[in-house]
């Protein structure tokens, strides 16, 4: 049980975290040159690369198992309470829902303004935007699975989904981007919202001392409570008066 | 350089300092009751289901509609 929802929690949050980078980087590489915008991106995933290697080790070695849990629990919580909000705030009308492909056009349409550089001169805009993209989206995808990964037994379905996912992604969102457009993104963040903070709660609590009543089966009913106490929420908040929020990604 | 910070603070703490200051208070709460508790208390076999129920008002905090 716990296998199938690190992968599916991990391949979730890293296929949607990439395909929001992709979009930057087609929208640099598109309104730019390709080869700037293939430099930065290149950049920034060895710098996540470097950060993943050097995370992992040093939480799994250093840290003792109960507080390893804690510290993995309330990362979850941070990450997966602000999928959820979001999610509730999309289902509610209250916010923009969420689109990799809105957000290609919005940078397309920013980057046009700048001027580009001549010919055979490194466009240096073009890279620092394409590295800043894919380092922050990347960031939070080391984040999340090194969390994951964390737990006893959590390595390989964490880095076999979020491996998945990130082949899956980058190689559609370069070769079928159209398609993407019709991904349900607001709902597919809403479930990852779920699942990382069912995990987090869970990990929280055994790192408190807790014993889980049905072991790692607690998730499913953990993620199921989830579920339905959000949907009351967005309920709520959807026949309640109140400003929308401000669109955002 | 400023906007780039933005994206790292919003990174770790998210759009509102309300959900990660609610989640703070939730476990913080939850380990005053466990220390209460004691070990091998109600804690052990409840503690995951008050602290699931800290953690749901947190998030509630963190969705009151603005006025």
């Amino acid at each position: 049980m716990a296998f199938v929802l690190t992968l599916l929690g991990a391949a979730l949050a890293c296929g949607l975290e990439l395909l929001e980078a992709v979009a930057i980087v087609l929208a640099v590489a598109l309104t730019r040159r390709p080869r700037d915008a293939l430099l930065g991106a290149f950049a920034a995933v060895v710098a996540c690369a470097v950060l993943g290697a050097a995370l992992g080790p040093v939480l799994v070695a250093n840290v003792a198992l109960a507080p390893l849990r804690l510290v993995v629990g309330v990362a979850l919580l941070l990450f997966g309470l602000e999928w959820l909000r979001k999610g509730v705030l999309r289902l509610a009308g209250r916010r923009a829902r969420s689109s990799s492909f809105r957000e290609f056009v919005e940078e397309q349409e920013a980057l046009e303004a700048i001027a580009l550089p001549a010919a055979g001169r490194p466009d240096w805009a073009g890279r620092v935007i394409a590295f800043k993209g894919v380092l922050l989206e990347g960031v939070e995808v080391i984040l999340i699975v090194t969390a994951l990964a964390a737990r006893p037994g959590g390595l390989t379905p964490a880095l076999a989904g979020a491996g998945a996912a990130a082949v899956a992604t980058v190689g559609l969102g370069f070769l079928l981007h159209r398609p993407l457009r019709r991904l349900p993104e607001t709902e597919l963040k809403y479930v990852v919202g779920l699942v990382l903070t069912s995990f987090g709660t869970f990990f929280t609590a055994e790192g408190l001392d807790v014993h889980w009543p049905l072991g790692d089966a607690a998730l499913l009913v953990l993620a199921g409570g989830w579920l339905i106490i959000s949907q009351l929420m967005a309920l709520r908040l959807a026949a309640s008066p109140g400003e929308p929020e401000p669109a955002r990604s | 350089m400023i906007g780039l910070l933005r994206a790292v603070r919003k990174l770790v703490l998210g759009e509102t300092v309300v959900l990660p200051a609610g989640i703070a208070a939730a476990v913080a709460g939850a380990g005053v009751l466990r220390a209460v508790a004691g070990a091998g208390g109600w804690w052990e076999h409840a503690g995951g289901a008050v602290l699931a129920g800290l953690l749901v008002i947190a998030l509630a905090v963190a969705l009151r509609p603005r006025r």
